[in-house]
């Protein structure tokens, strides 16, 4: 015979302060797995949706994958399109996007400077990043910037002082800010855009980075591979942008390690917590458990019970914390070296820490659960 | 029945000693290059990348020799083509704890003098698309014979369409 399903309901109410306190200590453990892997959710989401299958990007042979370090002739773009059939090209307009990355001090007003990174494009490079949207304002003329959504907290600075018509400071120059884009979470939304001349112009330089290219229907990146390795004089390699940021994934490796054991750490310090909380909750009910069993309830059934208690607290602060994460901790922005990223609270975030709470829940009242059922009935009837 | 487990023990040992030769063999024969594209033995007097770049001419025949190297990554993904970099040309030592010599770091001028690209073709001189480390069994660093036909363009890039190719044993 089990015990009625109310009877551990209510008993959660008949102990409010201990109630609330396990239920705050779960929601804690819960709320603080939820950060972590939206933190790394939200690191390997902007790196997988910044790759597009169907761009190749080419810089130089020495940067490796630091495209920042990069440097290769501006008429790239001109020599690859006209060697190799394998950019797209739509009523003669050729789907290549020379750029120009540079990661230099960005003044914002009076307020404070930081690092940001600029990228100098020319109007074909909606034609190949296709994920870039503006949002506001428009299409930056001579001296004006575009600005993506993860800029400010790139910067340390308010939302406001980024609004179009105010102006930015950075290689010397002052440029106004003519829009704002956004880019599906990609890693360019933490970028600032001007065009291409006039960045050259401001830093001095008549290289660029990359060449970013829309593969033609048939084409593939290993026949840009291939004419990079021919034309060794060139020195330029070429890489499929999914490639490139699944590689600067597998440098991002220790950082997600890392992430991942914060989860197991405050995983288990949430379970000894949690079995704390419940070797407390079970130790002052002795008599009422041994009371169940004189009556002739089963060692299993009053077990049971005491798990449905743990399960129903640990459920509750799970789907507390689970809706908190997704008020507050969804979409924070974080900064992270020369970029930004955004906490993703997804289905895996939200699946793994419920599971960890709801573990902590159950199997946190078994030790102490059994520990009481174990003691001698008449004795433990005595107890005070 | 003491005596029965021994001999069936017995089997089980002698039997997987047994084994042990011809699973060698089978792991050698998996270290070759698919047969439609290996040489038999290595040919004698190939010529050295640096060489054939001074004086080998478009539409030759060749035979060349060099490592597999010149960049971090020397092959192309999903075609059989890499770079080969001549043997003259030295690279990291292993006690350097370089974790890629075959990029010649520190010989990057002694490279761009001293690079080949290989482009495994057909029968009918059409690339081969796939993988050379897949289809040809070779790594980074491995020492290749390859014979085709020379390729050169007007700033002396040398690339040689080859149609066979032998993977020589690395000296330790």
């Amino acid at each position: 015979m089990f015990l009625p399903w109310d009877y551990g309901v209510r008993n959660l109410a008949r102990r409010p302060v201990r109630t609330v306190l396990t239920f705050l200590a779960l929601f804690i453990v819960v709320l603080l797995i939820l950060v972590v892997v939206g933190f790394i959710r939200g690191l390997e989401h902007s790196l997988v949706v910044s790759g597009d299958p169907e761009v190749a990007l080419i810089y130089s042979v020495s940067s490796e994958e630091n495209i920042e370090s990069s440097s290769i002739s501006s008429n790239t773009p001109a020599l690859i399109t006209a060697s190799l059939g394998t950019t797209r090209k739509r009523y003669g307009i050729v789907h290549a996007s020379p750029e120009l990355v540079l990661g230099t001090r960005v003044q914002v007003g009076e307020q404070s400077s930081g690092l940001g990174l600029v990228r100098g494009v020319t109007k074909t490079v909606p034609l190949v990043r296709r994920s870039v949207h503006i949002v506001a304002g428009e299409w930056p003329n001579a001296g004006e910037v575009l600005i993506g959504r993860l800029v400010a907290p790139k910067l340390g600075v308010s939302e406001s002082s980024l609004s179009i018509g105010q102006s930015i400071e950075f290689e010397g120059r002052s440029w106004r800010i003519s829009g704002h884009f956004v880019a599906q979470g990609s890693a360019f939304e933490s970028e600032i855009w001007c065009n291409l001349d006039d960045f050259q112009t401001a830093t001095k330089r008549q290289d660029i980075s990359l060449v970013a290219l829309r593969l033609a229907a048939n084409a593939s990146v290993a026949e840009l591979q291939l004419f990079c390795k021919q034309r060794t004089d060139l020195e330029l390699r070429a890489m499929g942008e999914t490639a490139y940021y699944e590689s600067l994934q597998k440098h991002y490796g220790p950082v997600r390690m890392l992430a991942w054991f914060v989860v197991v750490l405050v995983s288990s310090s949430g379970v000894f917590a949690g079995m704390n909380m419940m070797y407390g909750a079970v130790a002052g009910r002795v008599r009422e458990i041994a009371t169940l069993q004189a009556i002739g309830y089963r060692r299993r059934a009053i077990l049971l019970s005491l798990v449905q208690e743990g399960l129903m607290l640990a459920s509750a602060a799970s789907v507390f914390a689970c809706t908190v994460g997704l008020w507050l901790v969804n979409g924070v922005a974080i900064r992270f070296t020369m970029g930004a990223f955004a906490l993703n609270v997804d289905g895996t975030a939200i699946l793994i820490a419920s599971g960890v709470g709801v573990l902590i829940g159950s199997f946190g009242a078994i030790p102490p659960a059994t520990k009481a059922l174990r003691a001698d009935v008449a004795m433990s009837l005595k107890a005070i | 029945m003491r005596i029965s487990m021994m001999m069936v023990t017995f089997g089980i040992v002698f039997g997987a000693m047994g084994c042990s030769p011809s699973s060698d063999l089978a792991s050698k024969d998996a270290t070759k290059p698919n047969a439609k594209y290996a040489l038999v033995s290595e040919p004698a007097s190939a010529m050295a990348v640096g060489e054939a770049r001074k004086t080998a001419k478009t539409d030759e025949a060749i035979t060349l020799v060099g490592l597999i190297g010149g960049s971090s990554a020397p092959f192309v993904d999903g075609m059989a083509a890499f770079t080969i970099v001549d043997a003259e040309v030295p690279y990291c030592a292993a006690d350097e704890a370089c974790p890629t010599p075959w990029d010649y770091c520190c010989q990057t001028d002694a490279v761009k003098d001293n690079i080949a690209t290989v482009q495994i073709v057909d029968e009918s001189g059409k690339p081969v698309l796939s993988d050379a480390r897949k289809l040809l069994n070779v790594k980074e660093l491995s020492t290749v014979t390859v014979q085709g036909t020379v390729k050169r363009d007007k700033q002396g890039n040398l690339t040689v369409l080859a149609t066979k190719l032998f993977v020589s044993e690395r000296k330790k």
